[in-house]
This record gives structure tokens, sequence and C-alpha cells, in this order.
């Protein structure tokens, strides 16, 4: 299968070069850079807007939609970040610190085009890292059963909550434990028992995932857009735009290591782009030569957090075509969308849709392309997309965020539930609760519930296999491991040790 | 050392406290031999074990954000009245409510065109997004752009 594997995506590249499928990438790119740039806008807000409102086309045009936006999203927001010093997406905070100072020297036109240079070379090395991973990990799933399920949405949960609230994990997992509780809203899978519906019949069905990850990401940002109106200034001299070949070639460590960063973290279930390009941010300081021009428009700096975080969106699929556990937040929405529009990705993906790895390999190539296309060029025309007026687009969002939600099942009663997600996801913004671990705790709460049933069904009741099998017990040790690592105490403790350890093997002089 | 979210985390604490013990109770009140299914396979097992997880992790940021130092616990009047007159809060309020209103007339025999240029042009005129007669252009634009492309070419239907 693996031998195969070039050919098939050239197969599948082949198949997509259709007019109507260019035209489709095309648009979808320019709509998710356009998403990407204007600051509010994030790109699981696009994939999770674009979900309801491509519900009615056909699997194939769909999906590859959703693909290009999402690519599109993570380039996009440099430009802001370049420009206005405001990051379009979070993804692309680090870039600010070195693309605004660049744009501030007059050389904002070489910061977009490398950073769109080294968007498309992340987003190419992560897409091969998917397309030949992805098959491992899938046999690798294949040992996966009840029991590891249940512990690997524990994990999902504990390491997201981990790395998405790096100042204090506790509301990390507070927030996807509730997002758990959430998904199991509405009748269950085993029985048909409705849990927590009061009653009503709306709630039988429970929360759909498309309401509820809009109006945690976009009404959310809606509310908080229209809170603090900003008016951007932007440099509207950009210079030259193509970047040259020796600024690539000198930095091919840091593209390399960023990279590599960029994918392992996108593998991590739900930490996503933010945390990748920030990662890559820090290593590629710790590595130069320059370390003092970081923060200061360091090329090295800009292309290490543009290709990490690029590199993450090929990290973040493979565990969403493998595991059917989304490596970021866009990637959850992805998951959700290719269940909407009938696949079933998890460790049955390749037994079921053979070609579908090579198929989304396809499409992320196209994609990656098409961003590339689009960034170097009209970069001019879409510098003055910044200028609209957030008291102008807010609205707008709103009114596209209320017919994604309403689009899926055609109920107003999914309105609402945008709308109280919302005001929760604000809420939550402003108490300083990370939205990602909620959004993968909707995605995983099944998967958990389902499992730990079954399993005890399976075994009559007998909990010792969650605590037995060898997986579950590597799972379990990284899930303590995890929480451990964050308990001040223990941490102290734990390097005493290390130190008095190290000691006794240390020769006295 | 100044912690600014002792407040938050201490109020947040006590929502998260009940919403568990609430969820703890419905799980404990669930069927346990739903449909012959075994007592293991009790429709609240999960629900039961995660309001437990959450009530434990909502005990513990209430008893952090009470031992940390910082903001205190009570609000002043000062604390809300400042809240109250902040141009912020009125924005958010103000968004707030219009948005809530249109989601109200929607799905109500209302035209989805007219509801949405209404809903458009006042938020964009309240908010001095741009001139009176620009926002109710771009508005119609807008509403009968979204009916068109969603309702006649993506075929979903419309609120």
């Amino acid at each position: 299968m693996m031998e195969l594997g070039p050919l098939l995506i050239f197969k599948e590249l082949v198949k997509l070069i259709s007019p109507m499928i260019l035209f489709h990438i095309f648009w979808a790119t320019f709509v998710g850079m356009i998403i990407g740039m204007l600051p509010g806008l994030t790109a699981t807000m696009g994939i999770a807007l674009l979900t309801g409102l491509t519900f009615g086309m056909e699997p194939k045009i769909a999906i590859i939609i959703l693909i290009c936006v999402y690519v599109g999203a993570i380039t996009g927001g440099s430009r802001s970040a370049i420009l206005l010093n405001i990051p379009g997406t979070p993804a692309n905070a680090a870039a600010c610190l070195d693309g605004y100072p660049l744009a501030q020297r007059g050389e904002g036109g070489q910061a977009i085009g490398l950073a769109a240079t080294a968007s498309f070379i992340g987003t190419v090395f992560g897409l091969f890292c998917m397309a030949f991973f992805t098959p491992y990990l899938g046999k690798i799933a294949l040992e996966f059963h009840s029991w590891e399920f249940f512990w690997l949405a524990i994990f999902g949960i504990i390491i997201c909550g981990n790395l998405t609230a790096p100042a204090d994990p506790l509301k990390g997992w507070i927030s996807g434990f509730f997002g758990l509780l959430v998904s199991l809203v509405g009748m269950e899978g085993i029985a048909a028992y409705s849990r927590f519906s009061f009653g009503f019949d709306q709630m039988k069905g429970g929360f759909a995932l498309i309401p509820v990850l809009v109006g945690v990401y976009g009404i959310a940002e809606v509310f908080g857009g229209m809170r603090e109106i900003i008016f951007p200034k932007v440099r509207s001299k950009v210079g030259r735009i193509i970047p040259r070949a020796r600024d690539l070639i000198n930095h091919y460590r840091h593209i390399l290591r960023s990279g590599v960063i960029g994918v392992i973290i996108g593998a991590i279930p739900g930490v996503g782009e933010d945390v990748a390009s920030w990662v890559s941010y820090d290593f590629a300081k710790r590595a130069s030569k320059k370390p003092e021009e970081f923060g200061k428009g360091s090329l090295e700096g800009l292309i290490a957090a543009e290709t990490g975080d690029n590199a993450c969106i090929g990290g973040a699929i493979i565990p969403v075509l493998s595991l059917a556990v989304p490596g970021s937040a866009p990637a959850a929405v992805l998951l959700a969308a290719m269940w909407l529009h009938g696949v079933r990705p998890g460790p049955l993906l390749m037994f079921e849709f053979p070609n579908y790895i090579w198929e989304v390999t396809a499409m992320m190539i196209m994609a990656s392309f098409a961003s590339l296309i689009i960034s170097l060029s009209f970069v001019r025309a879409q510098v003055k997309i910044l200028l609209i007026p957030r008291a102008v687009l807010m609205p707008i969002v709103f009114v596209l965020c209320v017919i994604g939600s309403f689009a899926i099942n055609a109920r107003i009663f999914d309105i609402w539930v945008m709308l109280g997600f919302g005001i929760l996801g604000y809420a939550m913004r402003n108490y300083n609760y990370p939205a990602a671990p909620l959004v993968l705790g909707v995605i995983l709460g099944d998967m958990a519930d389902v499992n730990m049933r079954r399993a005890l069904i399976r075994t009559a009741g007998d909990i010792s296999p969650f605590f037995t099998r060898p997986i579950s017990l590597i799972l379990i040790l990284l899930i303590v491991l995890t929480i451990m690592s964050r308990i001040k105490p223990l941490r102290i403790f734990v390097s005493v040790t290390i130190a008095k350890v190290k000691k006794l093997f240390t020769r006295q002089k | 050392m100044e912690y600014e979210f002792k407040r938050q985390d201490f109020y947040s604490g006590l929502i998260i406290i009940a919403i568990s013990l609430f969820v703890v109770v419905e799980s404990w009140r669930m069927p346990r031999y739903f449909q012959g299914w075994p007592v293991y396979a009790a429709p609240g097992i999960v629900t039961g074990l995660l309001g437990l997880g959450l009530l434990g992790m909502g005990i513990t940021l209430t008893i952090r954000s009470i031992r940390r130092q910082g903001t205190p616990l009570a609000f002043k009047r000062s604390d809300i009245l400042s809240y109250l007159k902040d141009p912020k809060t009125h924005r958010l309020g103000l968004m707030f409510a219009l948005s809530l209103i249109y989601c109200l007339f929607l799905g109500h025999r209302l035209f989805y065109i007219v509801v949405t240029v209404i809903y458009l042009a006042i938020a964009m005129i309240t908010f001095r997004g741009t001139s009176p007669f620009k926002a109710i252009m771009i508005s119609l634009m807008v509403a009968i752009g979204v009916a068109l492309i969603f309702n006649r070419i993506f075929l979903i239907p419309l609120p």
C-alpha cells in the first residue's frame, strides 16, 4: 500500500483537475484567506460556517472547500499580523513579533512573501507526513478496542486542556469535561434513553456540533468584536512580495525543524496551530545564531512561526483520519463535516474508504498551491479588505452564523443553541477558559460514553481490563504524567528527587 | 502577587459546582436497568463519573481562589456601577439585544430578506460603521446575496 502511495495521490490529483473543482478550490481558498486575514474571524469559525453552507453540495466538493478554507485561513492570518500587528487567527500570533517590525521598516511585502512561502512549505511538509503516517497509525488504531477508546477520549481532553491553558490547565480540563457532558445531552447510543432533555423534543436529539462550534467560536467573536471596536491603520506600502530564494535556502534548518514540530503538535489531540506556531518560534530562537534579533524583525522567527502553524494542519488531520480524534479545533470541524457527508474516519477508514487518505492529500496539495498563488498575488487588494470596519463586518458575520447553524437540520432550535453557546463562549473567553477542549469534548463525548459502557457489557462489569491492557496502561500513564506535570508541589518533589539521584552518581571531589 | 482572576475563579467555581452537582443527582436518578440492560450499562454511569470529576475540579478552583491573594471576593456597588457605565458594556448589551431580537423574528413567516436588511442596517447605523445610506445599501446587497446564493445555489433553506 505504501509503495503505491505517491501513484495514488497522483491519480487523485488528476481527478481534481477539472474547471469546476478548480473554481471551487480558488474561491474557497480566497474566502479562507479573507476569513484568516480579518481579525476576529478564525479558521475554526470559517470551516464551521462553511460546513453548514456547503451541506447541500456533493460530499467531495464540500470537503475540498473546507480544506481550502482551512489552509487559506491559517495562511491568510499572517497578513493582519504583519500589517496591523493583530493576528488574523490565534495561529498567527507569533508572526506578529517579527512580521510587524519588518512592515514598520518598510519590508512588509518581503514579510508577506516569506510568510506565504513558509506557509506553503509547511503545509506541503505536513500533508506528506499525513499521507505517510496515517496508514501506520491506522494499523496501530486497529488494536484499539472499547477500553482504549475510552482512555483515548480522556487523554485527548487532558492533553488539550493542558496545552491550550498553559497558565491554568485546571480551566482547560474543566472546559473539556464540560464539553464531554454537553455531547451526552439527548438520546444515548445503547438503550436510546434521553438524558438531560427535560421533556423537550428538540433536546432529545442533543446539541448538533455545528451550532455549538459556530456559537463558541463565531458568536463569541462577534460579541467580543463589537464590544471593542478597533479602527485598523494599515501601512499601504508593501514593497517587493516575491521572496528571494536565498532567504529560504539560508533558513532551511528552521523550516525543517518547524515542520517536524508542527506535525507532532498537530497530531496531539485538540492542541492546534497556535501552540505549534509558538513552539516553533521558541525552538527557532533557541537554535538561532542571532537570538537577539527575534522580536525585532527576524526573518528566522517569521519563517519558523509560519512553517510551524501550517505544518500543523497535516499533523492535525493524521488522528482525524486514523482515530477519529481531531488534532486541532479546525480539524474537529473537518471531522464533523466528514461525518455529515457520510465518511467515517477512524481505524476502519482504510477498509471502508481505501483511497480517502490519498484523496484528502490531493485536496491539500491543491489547497496549498492555490493558497500560495493567491498569497503572492492581489496583495494590495487584499490589504484593503483589512480596512472594513468591524461595525460593518460583525453583523454580516452574525447573519452568516445564523444561516450556517440553521442549514444542517433546518431547525430554529439550532439558532438558539448557537446563541446560547455564543454567550457561553464569550463568558469563557473573559474568564480565561479555553474553547478548544470544550469543542474536543463535544466531539469525543460519545466515544467515551459508548465505549466505556460497551466495554463493561463485554466484561460483565469487570473493570480490570481498563487498567491491565497494554495500550490502556500507556494511555493511563500519559494521563497521570500530564496531570502530575502541572501540579507544582509534585513538580518540585520530582526535580529535587532527580537532583538527589544525580548527586548519588556524581563522583565526589 | 495580585491574582487578577481570583474573583472570576471563585464565582465560576461556584457555578461549576452547581452544574456538576445537578449532573451527579440527575445521573443518579436515571434508570439502572433500562430496557433490560445491566446496571453497568446504565445511561447515567458515564455522566455521573464526569459530573464527579467536574465537581472535584470546581471545588479545587473555588478553594484555590479563596486561598489566593488578590481582588476581594464580594462585589461592591461601585464595581457594578462602573461596569454598567462602561461604553464597552453598552455596545455589548446593544449587540446582544439586536441579535436576540433578530433571532426572535426569524422563522415566524416574516420574509427573511426583510428581517435581515432591518437587522443589518440598524446594527451598522447604531454602531456607526458607515453612513446610513451606505449601511442600507450594504444590508440590502448582503441580505439578497445571502438569500440568493444559499437558497438558490447551495439549496439551503432560509430561516
